[in-house]
C-alpha cells in the first residue's frame, strides 16, 4: 500500500488528522501550561505593579555601583596555555566498549567540546551522541567526590589510605573475590588486573557487556577458534543484509561502521552510479533499518526462522523452523542477490542467539566473505563479555561463596537480566564500587572507591588488533577520587606503582608502553619519543599480523538450534537507543533531550506499537494514541508504560526502549520506566525479546509524554472542502507556486534520471519564479569575498544525532527539560527531522537535519521591528541578542521554523530567582540544573549565554568563522577549508555535512554542491527566501521486485 | 516699544545660535586636544606632565598678542629662535623637552582647544577606594540652551500677555469685564498643567536614556592596585615594550595581565625600585617565593607558614634600610618601616578564600566589557597594528592605569568607520576584490574619493556579528 502524497513524520500527518493541524500550525504549544496556580494570569492590578516595580528595579539598578572586577594572572603561567586561546588534546572517549578516538578542546584548562580524531583509523575523525555529550558528564555534582563507606546510599568519607587498609584487609582475608567490569579495552588495565589476580588467586575477572554480544563471541570462538569480533568492512560489501544488527546506531562500533556504509551510499549526481543494497530484518525500526533500501519485517522471535531461510535458500539445504510467507519468499531472492555478489557481500546478526551467529557465520562462509568482508586480521575487542559468567557468578554469590566483589564501570543491579542479581549481590561480604555515581549497584555496596572521569584519567586503548589510542587527562581531579587502575594496584601492593610519583599510574602506564608497546614499531628509536608522538597523536597504528579465518569443518550447523517462531499474539523487543544507551548515559541531560531518531521521543522510553492502516485511517494498535498507558505484562513482571505508534514496527509485535527509569545516581532518575527485569536468559545468554505479552490500555494517558514530531513542522497541509491542499494555499491561492512545497527529494536508484529531470525542470521553474522580484538579485551583492555556504548529503546522512549534539555543547544551548520540550520549547538549534515516504506498512524513511538556512533573502529579516536579526556580507543571518526585544516576529515567519525563543532563563543567567522556578531541575534537588556552577564549567566561553525573552538560532558557528579568519589574516593567506570547521561537519561520522566559502570554487563546499549537480536543491527553494544550505535528493537502492 | 524689545531680543538669540553653529567649540577642542595634546600635557589641566599643565594658559599669554600664542602652538623651537621673551622663558625651564610642532592646526582649531583647556569637564574622581564607578562627567545641558531656553520661555509669557490684554481690551470695548487671573490660576489652567506634566515627561525621559546608555562605562576608572606599579617608569621611562608583558595581546583575544614569572624575569635582578625602594618590589617576591637575599626561588614555598613568610621579608626589607642608610642596626624609624611594609604586602597579597600570602597577585580590573560584545586583541594587535595608546590612552606617562576611552560601542563604530584596512598589504584580503568594496562603497553611498580607501566598515566591520554572537 503506497502512500500517493509523498512524505509524512507521522500517522496523524498521514491520516490529515485535525489534532495534527492544530499541533503543527501552533508553533508553541499551550495546553501543558499549568493555570491551576494562576501565576500565569496577570490582572490590572498585577499589570500596574509590575510597572511600578519595573520603573523602580531599573532606578535602582541604573545606580548601583558598578562591582569591582578582579584580574588574577598566574603565578607562573604554564607554557602551553595562552589565556584565550583554546588547546587540543588527544584523547580517547572508551565506556566500556564504546569507542572513539577525540581530541578534546580545552579553554583555560577546562575541556568544553569533544571533537574526532581523524588521525585514526577506527573512528576516522567521526564521534557519536554519546561521546559529543560525555563532557558534561564531567561536571556532574552528583558525581561521587569522595572515597568512603556507603550507608544508605550515601557516601561517609574516609580517607583512601584508611580506604586502602580496610579493603587491603578484606581481601587478604581469604575468599573468592569477583571483579564485576564491563569490557575492557586497555591493555595496560588488563595488565593491572593481571597484577591483582596474581596477588590474590582467588580473584576472576566477570566481563559482561551492557547489551551483550556474547553469542557472537561464542560462535566466532567454535567456528574460527576466536572469540573476538571481526572486522566487518562495510565499504568493501556491495550486498549487505543485516538480522537486527542495528550497526548505525549502536551496536558494536557504529561510528567505524557507520563511516564503512555511507562511502557506498554517496552517489549524488553520478549518472549510472552505483550503489550498496542493504536489507534489515526486523520487527522495531531501528536507526539501521530506517537507512535500508529494504526492510523486512519479522515478529522478535521469528529472527532464527528468518536467518535459517536465508542460510536454506544460500545452500540449498531445508529444515528448520520458516518465518512468515514474505519473508521466506524473499529471502530467496536476497540469496540469489548475495551470491551474484560472492566475497563482496556481508551479512550481520545482533541476536544473542549461539545457533544462531554460527549459522549467520556459515553464510559468510559459504558467501566467499571470509578475509573479505569479515576480515580477523582486525579484530576488534570492544565486546569481550560473557552473559554466562554473570549467571555462574549469581550462583556463586547466592551460594556464599564471594567474599568480596569489586564493581568496575559496570551497573550490573540495574542492568542483568532479571532481577536475582539484587539479592545475590547482598550476600557478598565486602561489594566495593569503583563507578562515579551512586548508581543502583553502588547503593547496595559497602565501600566506594570512586575512579576518575575519563577526561581526568590515564589509560590506553585496543578497540582492534593493531589500533591503540591513549587516554590522557585534560583537567585535574574535580574531586578526591583514584583512578580504579591505581586501586587495584594499590591494593595489589604492586612493586611497579610508584607512589611517590604525583601520577603513578600515568608512570605505570608510561612504562607498560615502553616495555610492551614500543617493540611494535621502529619508526621511533626510543621509548620516549614514541611515547610523546603516541600521545600528542592520540593513537598508534601498526599493521596487525594477518590473520586468515577459516569456518571449522567440526562445527555442525544446527538448524533447529535457534529460536522457534511463537504462537502468542503480541510480542515485545527490548533495544539499546543511540542516545542513552541501556541507561548507562542516562544521567547526561544533553542525551535525554536528544530525540531518539525514529520515534523523536525525549526524556524517557516508549512503547513502540504498529501504525495500522485500515484503507481509510488509521486506528492504530487497538486504538491507541500517542500518549496512552498501557500495562505490558512478560516474564512474569509488570509495567505500566507510554505509548508512542511507530511506523515500521511489525504487525504483532511491540518494542520498548531498555535505559528508561533509572532509580538512582542522577538526572536521568524519574524518567521512563526500568524493562530490564523483563530480560530473560537462554542458556545464559540474554535475550531481547519475550515472546508472549499481555498489553492492556490502562485508560490513562501519559500527561508528560514528550515527542518532538509534531513540533517545528515545515510545509503544514490542511483539508479545504475535502481537498488538501497546504494551509497557507487558502491565503497565497494566487501564487501557484506554493501548493506543493519541496522538502524532499527522493527516488530509487534506478530511476535517477528521472528525478534528475524532475529536478533540472523544478530547478528552472524556480528560477523562473524567482526571478519575478521587485527586489534586485543578490549575486552582485554576495559575488566575491566570503560566502559562507552549506551542503547536506542527505544519502549520507544516517540520523544518528551526532551534530545535534555537538552543536548543543558548542553553542552553549541549554537543556530545557522534559516539560518544556513537551510545550514545543526545547532549544536545539539545529534539528533532525525524519520523514516517512513509500509503502505506509513498511515506510522508508530520510532524515534531514535543519538548522537555520542562512537565507540571502530572509523573511526573518525584514520583519524584525528593532533590527536584531540582519545579513552579513558573508551571507550570514546574524542575530543580536542584545538587540532583541522578544516579539518572535522572526520565528512566526520562518518558513524552516528553526528559530528558538527563551521563554524562560533556561540558563539562570539572569539575577532574579523568581525566574528559575520553572526551568530544568533534576529530580528532587532545589537548585535549578544551570545555576550550579560546575555545569557552568562546561559552557563556551566563546558563545553569549542567552538570557530570557530573546530569540536564538543556528550561527553558522560564526565563533568558529570569526577565529578561523584571524588565523588565515594572521598567517597572510586566503581561507582554507580547514580554518573554519562548523561543530555539526566535525562530529559527523559519515562526512554528511560539508561547510566552507561558497565563492570559493575550489573549497570543499562548492565542490560537493557542484558534483551533486541537479540533484542538489534548496529546501523551499520556490519561495524564494535563497538558503545558504543546499541538500541532496536521497536516493536509495531498492529491490522492488523483492515482495512481488 | 514690547516690539522693539522682542525685536531685540531675537537679534540676541540669533547671534547666540550663530555662533554655536561656526566658531571653535569646546567639543572640537577635546577631541583635538586628545588627538595632539594630550600625551603630553594632563587632561586635568592641572598637573604637569611631560608637558606643563595648561590650566591658565590665556592669562600666562595675555600680554602678547593672540597669534604670538597660535605660533608659539606651530613651532614652538622657531619662536624660542626668534628670540620671543615668553618662549626663551618657557624653554629656559622645560629644556631639552622639546613641545612638538603642530603646524596643521589652524587659529580656530587652537582657539577650540583653548576653550577646552579653560574649561575640561569634572576631574576624574578618585574611585579607588570605594571601587565605585566613575564616569567622567559630561558636561551637563550647555548654558547657551539654558539661556535660549529661559529667553524662549519669558518670550511666551510676554505674548501670552499681549494676547490677553489684547483679549480684554476688545472685552472691554464690548462692554464685559476684563477677566483678570491670578497667577495661582494662570498656573493651574489645564493647558499650563499639561505643559508642566510633558516637560517632566521630556526631561525624564532624556535623562533615562541618557544614563541608560552611560550605564556600565567606567571611563577614566582609576582603582587603587594591590602593587603601585607604574607604566610610566616601565614603559615611559625604560621604554619596555607593551608586548613584553602582555604578550598574549598578539596571539588571544586577552592581553592578560603577566604572570608573576615574567615580572621575575627582571626582578630577579632588579629588587628595589629608586621610588618605593623595598615596598613594592618584595610584593612580587611574596608572591612568588622568591629569597632576594640567597637569589634562589623557595622549592617548598607553597606550604611556608605566614610566620615564615612574615621573617623572611622582615628579615630582606630591614637588611636594605640598614645598608641604604650606612646603619649597623635597624632604628625605631626602620622598625616602623619593616612593619608598614609588611603589613603593605600582607594588604595586597593576602587570598580572601584561603587566607594565603602565597600565590597571584589580585589585580582590580579596569577595563570590562560586557560579557555580550566579544572583543579580539590579536585582530587589532597582530593584523590591524593599531597601537596599544589607541585605545589605552597614553599609559607610558600613566603612574596609576586609568580607562582612558569610553570603551562604548559607538567610540568602536567610530574607529571602524574611520580606520582604514591594510588591504593590499595582507594577502588574506585578495580574496575580495575592488569590485567587492566598489559595490558596497555604493550600497553606504560613500563619495567618489573615497572608494579607492577600504575602511574597516567596508569589509563588515560594522556588522552585529562581528562583535556580538
Amino acid at each position: 500500500m503506497h502512500h500517493d502524497n509523498g512524505i509524512w513524520v507521522s500517522s496523524e500527518d498521514l491520516a490529515r488528522e485535525e489534532s495534527f493541524l492544530q499541533s503543527a500550525e501552533q508553533e508553541f504549544s499551550v495546553e501543558n501550561i499549568d493555570q491551576t496556580d494562576g501565576k500565569w494570569q496577570t490582572g490590572r492590578r498585577d499589570f500596574l505593579k509590575l510597572m511600578g516595580f519595573g520603573l523602580g528595579a531599573a532606578t535602582v539598578a541604573a545606580s548601583c555601583e558598578i562591582p569591582v572586577r578582579k584580574v588574577i594572572p598566574y603565578v607562573t603561567k604554564p607554557d602551553e596555555i595562552v589565556p584565550g586561546v583554546a588547546n587540543y588534546f588527544a584523547s580517547s572517549f572508551v565506556n566500556g566498549g564504546d569507542y572513539c578516538a577525540v581530541l578534546v578542546k580545552t579553554r583555560e584548562g577546562r575541556p568544553i567540546k569533544i571533537e574526532g580524531n581523524s588521525l585514526s583509523t577506527v573512528s576516522h575523525g567521526g564521534t557519536s551522541a554519546r561521546a559529543q555529550a560525555s563532557v558534561l558528564s564531567l561536571y556532574d555534582s552528583r558525581r561521587l567526590q569522595y572515597a568512603g563507606k556507603v550507608k544508605e546510599g550515601q557516601v561517609e568519607k574516609i580517607d583512601w589510605t584508611a580506604l586502602d587498609r580496610e579493603v587491603k584487609a578484606k581481601l587478604a582475608a581469604g575468599g573468592n573475590i569477583r571483579i564485576i567490569s564491563n569490557t575492557i579495552i586497555s591493555p595496560t588495565a588488563k595488565k593491572a588486573l593481571g597484577e591483582f589476580t596474581a596477588k590474590y588467586p582467588t580473584a576472576t575477572v566477570v566481563t559482561y557487556d551492557p547489551v551483550s554480544s556474547a553469542a557472537l563471541l561464542a560462535a566466532n570462538e567454535q567456528c574460527f577458534g576466536a572469540a573476538v569480533i571481526p572486522n566487518y568492512k562495510f565499504e568493501a560489501a556491495e550486498v549487505i543484509v543485516s538480522f537486527g544488527a542495528d550497526f548505525l546506531g549502536t551496536w558494536i562500533s557504529p561510528v567505524e561502521y557507520a563511516r564503512a556504509y555511507a562511502k557506498n551510499r554517496k552517489v549524488a549526481g553520478k549518472k549510472g552510479a552505483k550503489m550498496s543494497r542493504h536489507y534489515q530484518v526486523e520487527s522495531h525500526m531501528s536507526l539501521t533499518g530506517s537507512n535500508a533500501d529494504n526492510r523486512l519485517l519479522i515478529k522478535p522471535s521469528e529472527m532464527g526462522a528468518a536467518i535459517v531461510a536465508l542460510y536454506n535458500a544460500v545452500s540449498g539445504n531445508t529444515g528448520g523452523p520458516v518465518p512468515n510467507e514474505k519473508v521466506a519468499a524473499a529471502m530467496k531472492k536476497i540469496a540469489g542477490e548475495l551470491t551474484n555478489a560472492k566475497g563482496k557481500s556481508l551479512v550481520v546478526c545482533g541476536s544473542n542467539n549461539v545457533a544462531e551467529q554460527v549459522i549467520v557465520n556459515k553464510i559468510n562462509d559459504l558467501l566467499g566473505n571470509l578475509n573479505t568482508t569479515v576480515d580477523f586480521s582486525e579484530a576488534s575487542y570492544q565486546r569481550q563479555g560473557d552473559d554466562r559468567q554473570v549467571e555462574r557468578l549469581i550462583g556463586e554469590m547466592n551460594a556464599g561463596q564471594v567474599a568480596v566483589a569489586i564493581v568496575w564501570n559496570t551497573n550490573p543491579a540495574w542492568d542483568v537480566a532479571g532481577d536475582q542479581f539484587k539479592a545475590a549481590f547482598a550476600k557478598v561480604g565486602t561489594r566495593i564500587s569503583f563507578n562515579g555515581v551512586m548508581d543502583e549497584t553502588t547503593a547496595l555496596c559497602t565501600h566506594a572507591a570512586p575512579a576518575h572521569h575519563f577526561l581526568e584519567s590515564w589509560g590506553d586503548v585496543e578497540p582492534k588488533a593493531g589500533k591503540l589510542g591513549l587516554v590522557q587527562p585534560t583537567i585535574a581531579p574535580l574531586f578526591e577520587t583514584r583512578q580504579a587502575e591505581h586501586s587495584l594496584l594499590e591494593w595489589s601492593d604492586s612493586t611497579n606503582l610508584n607512589r611517590q610519583d604525583p601520577q603513578p599510574y600515568y608512570q605505570y602506564l608510561k612504562s607498560h608502553w615502553a616495555s610492551e608497546i614500543f617493540n611494535r614499531q621502529t619508526k621511533y628509536g626510543t621509548p620516549a619519543a614514541f611515547w610523546d608522538m603516541s600521545l600528542h597523536d592520540g593513537i598508534f597504528e601498526y599493521a596487525a599480523s594477518g590473520v586468515s579465518a577459516a569456518f571449522n569443518p567440526a562445527v555442525a550447523v544446527d538448524v533447529n538450534g535457534v529460536s522457534k517462531p511463537a504462537s502468542g499474539e503480541v510480542e515485545i523487543s527490548f533495544y539499546e537507543t543511540v542516545n542513552i544507551g541501556n541507561g548507562q548515559y542516562a544521567h547526561n541531560p544533553w542525551l535525554q533531550e536528544m530525540p531518539d531518531p525514529v520515534n523523536r521521543t525525549v526524556w524517557g522510553n516508549y512503547l513502540s506499537v504498529p501504525v495500522e492502516w485500515d484503507q481509510k485511517n488509521i486506528n492504530g494498535w487497538k486504538g491507541l494514541e500517542d500518549g496512552q498507558q498501557v500495562t505490558v505484562e512478560a516474564n512474569g513482571k509488570k509495567i505500566v508504560c507510554t505509548v508512542v505508534r511507530t511506523f515500521g514496527q511489525a504487525p504483532g509485535s511491540v518494542a520498548i526502549a531498555l535505559g528508561g527509569g533509572r532509580e538512582q545516581g542522577g538526572c536521568g532518575v524519574g524518567y521512563g520506566v526500568n524493562v530490564n527485569p523483563m530480560l530473560r536468559t537462554e542458556g545464559g545468554f540474554t535475550q531481547y525479546y519475550v515472546a508472549d505479552v499481555k498489553v492492556t490500555p490502562t485508560g490513562t494517558v501519559d500527561k508528560d509524554y514528550a515527542c518532538v514530531q509534531h513540533h517545528h513542522t515545515m510545509g503544514v497541509k490542511g483539508l479545504q472542502d475535502g481537498k488538501m491542499i497546504n494551509a497557507d494555499e487558502a491565503v497565497l491561492a494566487f501564487q501557484g507556486s506554493l501548493t506543493d512545497r519541496s522538502i524532499i527529494f527522493q527516488t530509487n536508484l534506478k530511476d535517477l534520471q528521472k528525478l534528475e529531470d524532475h529536478l533540472t525542470e523544478f530547478h528552472e521553474e524556480t528560477t523562473h519564479l524567482n526571478s519575478q522580484t521587485l527586489y534586485p538579485t543578490n549575486e552582485e551583492f554576495f559575488g566575491t569575498g566570503l560566502k559562507w555556504g552549506m551542503y547536506v548529503d542527505m544519502n549520507s546522512c544516517i540520523g544518528c544525532g551526532a551534530c545535534q549534539v555537538a552543536c548543543v555543547s558548542e553553542n552553549n544551548v541549554p537543556v530545557v527539560g522534559k516539560k518544556e520540550v513537551k510545550r514545543h520549547h526545547e532549544m536545539t538549534w539545529l534539528r533532525i527531522d525524519r520523514y516517512f515516504y513509500g509503502d505506509i506498512e513498511n515506510p522508508r524513511v530520510v532524515y534531514q537535519p535543519m538548522m537555520c538556512q542562512h537565507c540571502d533573502n530572509a523573511p526573518c529579516e525584514n520583519v524584525c521591528p528593532v533590527n536584531a536579526t540582519n545579513h552579513s556580507m558573508e551571507g550570514v543571518n546574524q542575530m543580536a541578542y542584545n538587540r532583541c526585544i522578544g516579539t518572535r516576529y522572526c520565528a512566526n515567519n520562518c518558513p524552516y521554523k528553526v528559530r528558538r525563543f527563551n521563554w524562560l532563563d533556561y540558563t539562570t543567567a539572569d539575577l532574579f530567582p523568581s525566574n528559575e522556578e520553572r526551568v530544568f531541575h533534576v529530580e528532587g534537588e532545589k537548585t535549578p540544573y544551570y545555576a550550579d556552577n560546575l555545569v557552568r564549567m562546561v559552557l563556551n566561553p566563546d558563545v553569549t549565554v542567552r538570557t530570557r525573552g530573546v530569540i536564538e538560532k543556528c550561527s553558522f558557528c560564526v565563533q568558529r568563522i570569526q577565529e578561523g579568519k584571524l588565523t588565515a589574516k594572521q598567517e597572510g593567506r586566503a581561507i582554507m577549508d580547514n580554518d573554519v570547521r562548523t561543530a555539526c561537519q566535525t562530529a559527523c561520522p559519515t562526512g554528511a555535512i560539508v561547510f566552507g566559502n561558497m565563492n570559493n570554487p575550489e573549497s570543499e563546499v562548492s565542490k560537493a554542491t557542484k558534483h551533486a549537480g541537479e540533484l542538489a536543491y534548496k529546501v523551499l527553494e520556490e519561495i524564494n527566501v535563497r538558503p545558504g544550505v543546499s541538500y541532496s535528493a536521497k536516493i536509495i537502492n531498492t529491490n522492488e521486485e523483492l515482495f512481488s | 516699544m514690547l516690539l522693539k524689545r522682542i525685536c531685540w531680543v531675537f537679534t540676541l538669540v540669533l547671534a547666540t545660535s550663530c555662533s554655536l553653529l561656526a566658531g571653535p567649540t569646546k567639543e572640537a577642542g577635546k577631541e583635538l586636544f586628545s588627538g595632539n595634546c594630550a600625551s603630553c600635557h594632563a587632561k586635568d589641566m592641572k598637573t604637569a606632565s611631560t608637558g606643563p599643565a595648561l590650566a591658565g594658559l590665556e592669562d600666562r599669554w595675555s600680554t602678547f598678542p593672540r597669534k604670538d600664542l597660535y605660533s608659539w602652538i606651530r613651532n614652538s623651537q622657531a619662536m624660542i629662535a626668534s628670540g620671543h621673551p615668553r618662549a626663551t622663558e618657557l624653554w629656559a625651564k622645560y629644556k631639552p623637552t622639546m613641545m612638538s610642532s603642530f603646524p596643521g592646526l589652524t587659529d580656530e582649531q587652537i582657539e577650540s582647544i583653548i576653550l577646552y583647556v579653560n574649561d575640561p569637564g569634572a576631574p576624574k574622581v578618585d574611585a579607588a577606594n570605594t571601587g565605585a564607578q566613575t564616569v567622567a562627567s559630561e558636561p551637563g545641558l550647555p548654558w547657551t540652551y539654558i539661556g535660549l531656553a529661559s529667553v524662549l520661555l519669558l518670550l511666551a509669557f510676554a505674548l501670552m500677555r499681549i494676547v490677553n490684554n489684547l483679549i480684554n481690551v476688545t472685552r472691554v470695548r464690548d462692554g464685559l469685564q476684563p477677566i483678570e487671573k491670578t497667577t495661582k490660576e494662570i498656573l493651574t489652567t489645564k493647558g499650563a498643567v499639561a505643559f508642566f506634566v510633558f516637560s517632566l515627561v521630556l526631561i525624564f525621559g532624556y535623562k533615562t536614556v541618557d544614563n541608560a546608555t552611560k550605564m556600565g562605562r567606567e571611563q577614566g576608572y582609576e582603582p587603587d592596585q594591590p602593587i603601585a606599579f607604574s607604566h610610566k617608569i616601565h614603559a615611559g621611562i625604560n621604554k619596555i615594550d607593551c608586548q613584553y608583558c602582555h604578550d598574549t595581546a598578539r596571539r588571544s583575544k586577552h592581553a592578560s595581565v603577566p604572570a608573576t614569572n615574567t615580572c621575575m624575569n627582571c626582578h630577579a635582578a632588579i629588587k628595589k625600585g629608586t621610588i618605593s625602594g623595598t615596598k613594592e618590589i618584595t610584593k612580587i617576591f611574596a608572591s612568588i617565593g622568591y629569597d632576594p637575599m640567597t637569589n634562589r626561588y623557595i622549592s617548598d614555598y607553597d606550604t611556608w607558614s605566614e610566620k615564615q613568610i612574615e621573617d623572611l621579608y622582615k628579615k630582606w626589607i630591614g637588611q636594605e634600610y640598614v645598608s641604604t642608610n650606612s646603619l649597623t642596626s635597624l632604628d625605631e624609624a626602620g622598625k616602623s618601616l619593616v612593619e608598614s611594609q609588611w603589613d603593605g604586602i600582607v594588604k595586597a597579597l593576602r587570598d580572601d578564600t584561603n587566607g594565603k600570602i602565597q600565590g597571584p597577585i589580585e589585580w582590580t580590573r579596569i577595563h570590562n566589557l560586557p560579557d555580550h560584545a566579544y572583543f579580539n586583541h590579536a585582530q587589532h594587535v597582530s593584523v590591524g597594528q593599531v597601537q596599544c595608546q589607541k585605545c589605552h590612552g597614553p599609559v607610558q606617562e600613566m603612574d596609576v592605569v586609568y580607562q582612558y576611552s569610553t570603551l562604548g560601542m559607538g567610540w568602536c563604530i567610530s574607529c571602524h568607520k574611520q580606520t582604514e584596512v591594510k588591504f593590499t598589504d595582507n594577502p588574506f584580503y585578495k580574496q575580495y576584490n575592488q569590485e567587492y568594496i566598489k559595490f558596497h562603497k555604493k550600497e553606504v553611498s560613500k563619495p567618489e574619493s573615497e572608494m579607492d580607501k577600504v575602511f574597516v566598515e567596508d569589509i563588515g566591520g560594522l556588522e552585529c556579528q562581528k562583535c556580538h554572537y
